[in-house]
């Protein structure tokens, strides 16, 4: 059966490499995916001077003219308010109207979730919505046997409630079903101790709601050493633990690699024995790789926003918008909203 | 007084060039077993690129013009390939294709995959007995080197290539002497005019289109059919109500949407071809015939979805670029696209 034709918008503007990588990965994803129409948001000159250069499908990609952008290092509420044609803003408009099905953005990651914000309702049940990642793990989740755990929020709500947390835990674990093919995903929070009365007040009253949760398997509290481990396929917290994580999880492994270069330098002997390794290490990085994965999701709209990393190649970029047409195919949002009420 | 058997009909006004394999016909033969295959289909195991059946069908059907198909494949598929134009509906003019076991015989290795010394003096042979009033539009595909050959063959007839430029070309191609002697012997019997309006090149290998900006803007690379329909309508070759036919078929044989078509045209008008001007009559066209008795557009979706895609991807862009100036073609700058594909000496994209 042909899959259903789906319009993904992409936020052209604002991400570390400019609009070219952005260009490139809707071109390419225009050649390898003809269900996913690809809806270009940004300055119509340079896109077509970066499309006209890059084997597309020009049947399967359309432009929107918005030349105005959000910088990486700019205050989203303050550029948002300095102009309502921002690439960003423009893209949500388009998917809020039904000219597109989802966004994708690897611009300004405050922006891109207030311009959802201001565009998308929330999903009936949902306070505020998570930005969802995914952290390469020792063990292998759902049937696609993906590498890596989902963790959620890492920023889009700094203070959640008990309440949000729950929400938290039926969104990602939708998510893995969907995305991951994972058909029972295993959820947990993220806490102190493995103990139910570990933890702050909301996440000790969350534990107690998820555990009586029909929709959810719950398997309890993990800690910060369960993350990389992969001990639950998806794992909650509020945005400013889930920040913090991920970026000591992302130091640890950018520590690592100059601690390796350090002792390649060193000595012949550790020279060689990583020459060794290369292959094997080269493996590992291609199953960990995060541009294979896309980007992360923003989950509590009623429209799937993915945020691509800033530093996304072409790779990265149809790989996200793969992802936001898959969940829009497989009705994310639906699934999230029967979660949300397990008896209806 | 006995009257004739047959009344000469009227001199073409039009003449329509087309290209079959990869232009008209969805064709493989990159692999030894793609050739083969390609070689035993049966007419009815042949498929067009969509839309190009009808595209023909409508220039057609306007009157005094003629179809002339140039086809790199042998004389011995000369059987098949008139039955699949048949079932097609299409009627043809000329139908030369290209034999092989004769360059074979003589030794002629080169000839087997050069255009250029086969296409040239085909097209200039057949132009001596045209009308010089008589325009053209040609119709061919990026696999090969139709935007060279047909932009070179435009010029030549208009006289804006030389015979020390054209020998250079030739000699860069690996023409043969006896081919050599043809292509200069038919330009020199050519009535000099500027009759060719407009070349389409059939995106078949989605080389991207700014490749072409070379050729100038004669030269215009489409995706699909409904492409070409529209320039030609914006062109006054077509009306909007055969070009909304050929959309139908493209919808109706190909999994052609809204979307694609849509798409299609924004695509054109970004790269500053004159298509703004023809949406409102093409929707006017599709209005009148979905309120008509003309079922097969029904495949559409209500009119004011189809208005709705095709006005907002017009506003979405703002001011839409200005069309390219023409600018004369330095045909010694891209020799390189007039050896074959296979030569090691070619860079694509």
């Amino acid at each position: 059966m042909r899959p259903r034709a789906t319009t993904i918008a992409f936020d052209v503007m604002g991400s570390d490499h400019g609009p070219a990588e952005v260009v490139r990965g809707a071109a390419a994803l225009s050649l390898e995916a003809p269900h996913i129409h690809a809806l270009l948001v940004g300055d119509a000159q340079q896109i077509d001077a970066i499309l006209a250069e890059t084997r597309h499908s020009g049947e399967r990609i359309s432009v929107h003219h918005a030349p105005e952008f959000v910088g990486m290092h700019e205050k989203p509420s303050e550029a948002l308010g300095r102009t309502h044609n921002a690439s960003v803003l423009v893209a949500a408009r388009l998917v809020a109207e039904g000219e597109a099905d989802a966004m994708v953005s690897a611009g300004n990651t405050g922006a891109g979730v207030l311009a959802c914000a201001r565009t998308f309702k929330l999903i009936p049940g949902v306070r505020r919505a998570a930005l969802a990642s995914v952290f390469p793990t020792r063990t292998w989740h759902g049937s696609k046997q993906d590498p890596f755990s989902l963790i959620l929020d890492v920023g889009a709500t700094v203070d959640a409630t008990a309440e949000d947390l729950v929400v938290f835990a039926v969104m990602g674990s939708a998510y893995a079903r969907i995305i991951s093919k994972n058909p029972n995903p295993s959820v947990a929070l993220l806490s102190n101790g493995t103990e139910a009365t570990k933890g702050p007040p909301r996440v000790v009253e969350a534990h107690a709601k998820l555990v009586q949760h029909p929709g959810i398997r719950f398997v309890g509290n993990v800690e910060g050493v369960d993350i990389p481990k992969g001990t639950a396929d998806v794992i909650c917290c509020d945005g400013f633990v889930g920040n913090v994580c991920l970026k000591m999880l992302e130091g640890v492994a950018e520590t690592v690699v100059e601690l390796a270069n350090y002792a390649y330098q060193s000595a012949l002997r550790w020279k060689v024995g990583l020459a060794m390794l290369s292959n094997g290490l080269k493996q590992l990085k291609d199953v960990t790789d995060w541009q294979q994965y896309g980007g992360a999701p923003v989950l509590g709209f009623d429209r799937l926003f993915i945020k691509a990393h800033g530093r996304s190649k072409a790779r990265a970029i149809a790989n996200a918008g793969k992802v936001a047409a898959k969940a829009v195919t497989s009705d994310l949002a639906h699934a999230i909203r029967e979660g949300l009420q397990p008896g209806s | 007084m006995a009257l004739p058997d047959r009344i000469d009909p009227r001199p073409p006004r039009r003449i329509y060039r087309w290209d079959l394999d990869k232009t008209y016909l969805q064709t493989e033969f990159d692999t030894f077993r793609q050739l083969v295959r390609t070689a035993l289909q049966k007419a009815t195991e042949k498929q067009a690129v969509p839309g190009a059946a009808a595209l023909i069908r409508e220039l057609r059907a306007q009157g005094d013009s003629q179809l002339c198909i140039i086809s790199g494949s042998p004389t011995q598929m000369r059987t098949v390939l008139e039955a699949k134009l048949k079932l097609d509906g299409v009627e043809w003019d000329e139908l030369v294709l290209k034999d092989n076991v004769r360059n074979l015989l003589r030794g002629r290795f080169r000839a087997l995959r050069g255009q250029v010394g086969y296409k040239l003096p085909v097209l200039l042979e057949s132009r001596i007995h045209a009308p010089v009033e008589a325009e053209e539009v040609l119709f061919g595909d990026d696999a090969e080197a139709d935007a060279f050959i047909y932009s070179l063959y435009a010029d030549l007839i208009a006289g804006r290539v030389d015979e020390a430029v054209l020998g250079q070309v030739l000699e860069a191609a690996q023409v043969y002497p006896d081919d050599r002697a043809r292509i200069v012997t038919a330009w020199r019997a050519v009535p000099r005019a500027d009759p060719v309006r407009r070349i389409f090149i059939h995106l078949d290998r989605l080389t991207p289109p700014a490749y072409f900006a070379r050729y100038g803007p004669r030269v215009v690379p489409i995706f699909n059919y409904f492409q070409a329909a529209l320039v030609l309508l914006a062109d006054g070759e077509l009306t909007a109500a055969q070009v909304a036919r050929v959309a139908v078929e493209m919808v109706q044989t190909a999994g052609h949407n809204l979307l694609t078509l849509s798409n299609s045209f924004q695509d054109l008008l970004r790269r500053g071809l004159p298509v703004q001007a023809v949406a409102a009559p093409l929707l006017q066209a599709l209005e009148g015939a979905l309120q008509g008795p003309d079922a097969v557009l029904q495949a559409f979706r209500p009119l004011p979805d189809i208005v709705k895609a095709f006005t907002r991807r017009v506003a979405a862009l703002g001011a839409p670029p200005q069309p390219p100036e023409p600018r004369p073609i330095d045909y010694l700058s891209v020799l390189d696209d007039a050896r074959p594909r296979t030569h090691p000496a070619r860079k694509r994209p």
